[in-house]
């Protein structure tokens, strides 16, 4: 008796817990309710955090409350782990239905074999036509002959300026630096030091991220062929101005002739080490420490919420002497399906409802996610929409786009890494570890290596 | 074997079975499985290729970041188990006084520890900030233009060596444990022989806390060679500046999250288990030479 009554207790103990820790199969009421109507259940992960998925989700609302077939369930999964999580949920064979991500992660994973190519469903669909799209977004998303994903959102940057430090310098606040000589010398006389502390600055390349990837291109540098698949950086004469130039705003210690407006690249470190948060009152820009910098154009809203009181001023970046006037498309984010997705079909009907015009002449969902964050669109219709354009400031953004030649990323399995390797590389040129043409011959060796790598076992893996 | 052993052995291994289950399927599956892909390209989402000793090869003879990263990580090795040692060893002889109140003391020195990794490296963050940290904050009042600390290629591994005696706590009230086990008697005997309190310490407490400093010094080995979240939390998980805080771990992580070179990650994972080792094997050799157990 006293034995059953033990192994009673053990067995309701292991149940008990296991009862308490079951995974819930619906995370809502409304989706108990929409799983009780018989449909089916979408898992969409975003890889936005905060107001950027809630502005997600409540579109994700409209659409389940738009029919009674599909219900989406949203997931923030947020940007620093989703392609971890991705990989293992497809490794693992239980991928989500429709995942949103960098463009340049989606061409990584669909040459690994992890997307479903879109084109098949896309057929026949005039709202998602290539020529609704800007160019590079659209290509951004492409490779092998298929589309891979769904662009929602793009970047552009230019120049943002603080029109009091402006002043305070003795320059005219309404005239921003047309060229990378004005640039300079703009930046020297907007850099205050104390000693050997850097107090302002006027404008340093890498602020606030690296961004080697977009002055490569404004430098007219070619960073990889197409032809042959393999990167080309070593010995490109853009690629070499691009890093040299970058180079020039750290001095160097061995001497030489350090342009005026170089700074110590400690005390560059040390300084950016102490700027506050990107996103809060304390963002350098919106405090004054940076006069100038390199930005996109979601700061039209960030400002007014972040720095109300910041008296600045937008304009085209200026471009490097003699190079031909290009903007850069930042990689897009896009939503792909990942292969071994449970509802394919469910999936792209959601993809589809979100990313074209609603029935009866409405903006799209996308449109409306896009000024929700205020990114610019990258259907060329949603992007010109009057909400967008009607902001001054926002329209320098979105006119870059239309006016100067665009110049994008190339599509290939590791832009990711070939961003790392430069970024890496750039700072320790900056940091007179090795020289500007060395540093470009490792970056191509590295970069070719893995290329090969992926092409050898690529074919081999199946 | 009686019937009642078999018994009992069936029942045991019944209680034991969760635990059973998840070290097989949780632990020693997928460390044997990480010592086959360390001989593969394997990226998790094709199937492993056999490359044989490729990856090997490749950390050797073709990565300068894999010694960097490994240099690092022994650097900060060498300089933060013997500071913490130091450190913990002194914090417990001063929290080792009959005063009154020492419950208070020891209690607030061991507070660091239990603080999150994550929040007391952001909190360490703000402390070492160049502009407006506390530490230059305070250098600044006396004269002194600290450095960059964290921010400088030269000054960011010691940083981390200084954050890292904040959280000596643990370690501390193990050498408080091994303080009390410390007999009297020999305190007394030394004390007729004349001895000092420095002659005390090194000729009485030191050999008897032995055992204790082996055990923290092992563990410490291990817990510093395998360095992570401070600096992924610190640096974004970007070793910066100039991969001054490239730790192993970090690269390791970076190779396979990052890269997706899951078989080289392995292959670095494998490295390191490999150095922990013979690290502690060798230092497991040398204790018979300088640990002093109880009644021996």
């Amino acid at each position: 008796m006293k034995t059953i009554l033990i192994w009673a207790l053990a067995f309701g103990c292991v149940g008990g817990t296991f009862a308490l820790l079951w995974p819930r199969q619906s995370v809502s009421e409304a989706e108990r309710r929409a799983v009780e109507e018989g449909r089916v259940v979408v898992t969409y992960w975003d890889r936005h955090q905060g107001h950027e998925h809630e502005m997600r989700r409540a579109l994700i609302d409209e659409f389940n409350e738009s029919q009674n077939e599909i219900y989406v369930r949203a997931i923030s999964v947020g940007y620093n782990s989703i392609m971890e999580k991705l990989l293992t949920s497809i490794a693992g064979g239980a991928p989500p239905d429709i995942c949103s991500l960098d463009d340049i992660m989606s061409i990584q994973l669909a040459k690994q074999g992890c997307l479903m190519p879109l084109d098949p469903f896309m057929e026949g669909e005039p709202e998602l036509a290539a020529d609704k799209y800007f160019e590079f977004a659209r290509k951004a998303v492409t490779a092998d002959g298929h589309v891979w994903a769904v662009p929602t959102t793009t970047d552009a940057y230019c120049l943002l300026w603080n029109k009091a430090a402006f002043r305070a310098a003795g320059l005219d606040p309404e005239r921003p630096p047309r060229t990378f000589t004005e640039l300079h010398e703009y930046a020297e006389r907007l850099t205050i030091r104390d000693g050997n502390t850097l107090t302002q600055v006027g404008f340093i390349p890498w602020q606030p991220w690296d961004m080697s990837g977009m002055w490569s291109l404004l430098f007219g540098g070619k960073l990889y062929d197409e032809k042959t698949g393999l990167a080309v950086c070593g010995d490109d004469p853009g690629m070499l101005r691009m890093m040299r130039w970058q180079q020039s705003f750290g001095i160097d210690p061995g001497g030489g002739d350090n342009p005026p407006y170089a700074m110590d690249p400690e005390a560059i470190s040390s300084f950016t080490r102490g700027l506050g948060a990107y996103m809060s009152a304390n963002n350098p820009f919106y405090s004054g420490k940076i006069a100038m910098t390199a930005e996109g154009e979601w700061q039209v809203t960030f400002i007014p919420k972040y720095a109300p009181n910041l008296d600045w001023g937008v304009a085209p970046l200026p471009m490097p002497e003699g190079v031909e006037p290009t903007v850069m498309g930042w990689p897009c984010v896009a939503d792909g399906i990942p292969r071994g997705a449970r509802h394919p079909e469910a999936a792209w009907k959601f993809v589809k409802w979100f990313n074209t015009p609603r029935p009866g002449g409405g903006t799209s969902p996308v449109s409306d996610y896009c000024y929700a964050i205020h990114n610019i669109c990258p259907r060329k219709e949603d992007a010109v929409q009057k909400r967008f354009v009607g902001n001054p400031k926002f329209k320098v953004f979105v006119d870059e786009l239309f006016r100067r030649k665009v110049v994008s990323l190339p599509v290939m399995p590791l832009t990711q890494f070939y961003m790392e390797e430069l970024e890496r590389q750039r700072e320790r040129v900056v940091f007179r570890k090795t020289t500007a043409e060395e540093a470009l011959r490792e970056i191509e060796t590295n970069l070719n290596k893995e290329l090969v790598k992926l092409r050898r076992f690529g074919e081999a893996g199946g | 074997m009686t019937r009642q052993e078999k018994r009992n052995l069936r029942n045991g291994l019944l209680f034991a079975s969760p635990y059973i289950a998840g070290f097989l399927m949780f632990t020693l599956y997928p460390i044997a499985a990480s010592f086959y892909y360390s001989f593969c390209q394997y990226n998790v989402v094709r199937p492993p290729v056999w490359i044989g000793l490729e990856n090997y090869h490749a950390l050797f003879f073709e990565d300068p970041r894999f010694w960097k990263s490994l240099y690092n990580t022994l650097y900060f090795t060498g300089l933060s188990v013997p500071l913490s040692l130091a450190f913990s060893i002194g914090l417990a002889m001063l929290l080792n006084r009959k005063i009154r109140g020492m419950g208070v003391y020891r209690t607030i020195f061991f507070l660091p520890t239990i603080v999150p990794i994550v929040a007391s490296s952001v909190l360490w963050l703000w402390v070492l900030n160049p502009d407006s940290g506390l530490i230059n904050g305070m250098l600044r009042q006396i004269g002194i233009e600290g450095p960059g600390w964290i921010a400088s290629e030269h000054w960011a591994k010691p940083s981390l060596v200084l954050m890292s005696l904040w959280s000596v706590g643990g370690a501390m009230v193990i050498f408080l444990a091994g303080l009390a086990e410390v007999p009297q008697t020999l305190y007394e005997a030394a004390d007729i022989d004349g001895a000092g309190r420095w002659t005390k310490f090194r000729h009485v407490t030191l050999p008897m806390l032995t055992p204790v400093i082996l055990f923290n010094l092992v563990m410490g080995l291990i817990n510093s060679l395998q360095y992570f979240t401070q600096v992924y939390v610190m640096t974004g998980g970007k070793g910066t500046p100039v991969d001054s805080t490239m730790f192993y771990p970090l690269y390791l992580y970076r190779n396979s999250f990052y890269y997706l070179r899951m078989g080289y990650a392995s292959a670095m994972a494998w490295l390191l288990f490999l150095v922990i080792l013979a690290a502690t094997l060798a230092l497991l050799a040398s204790s018979k030479r300088w640990v002093h157990y109880h009644g021996e």
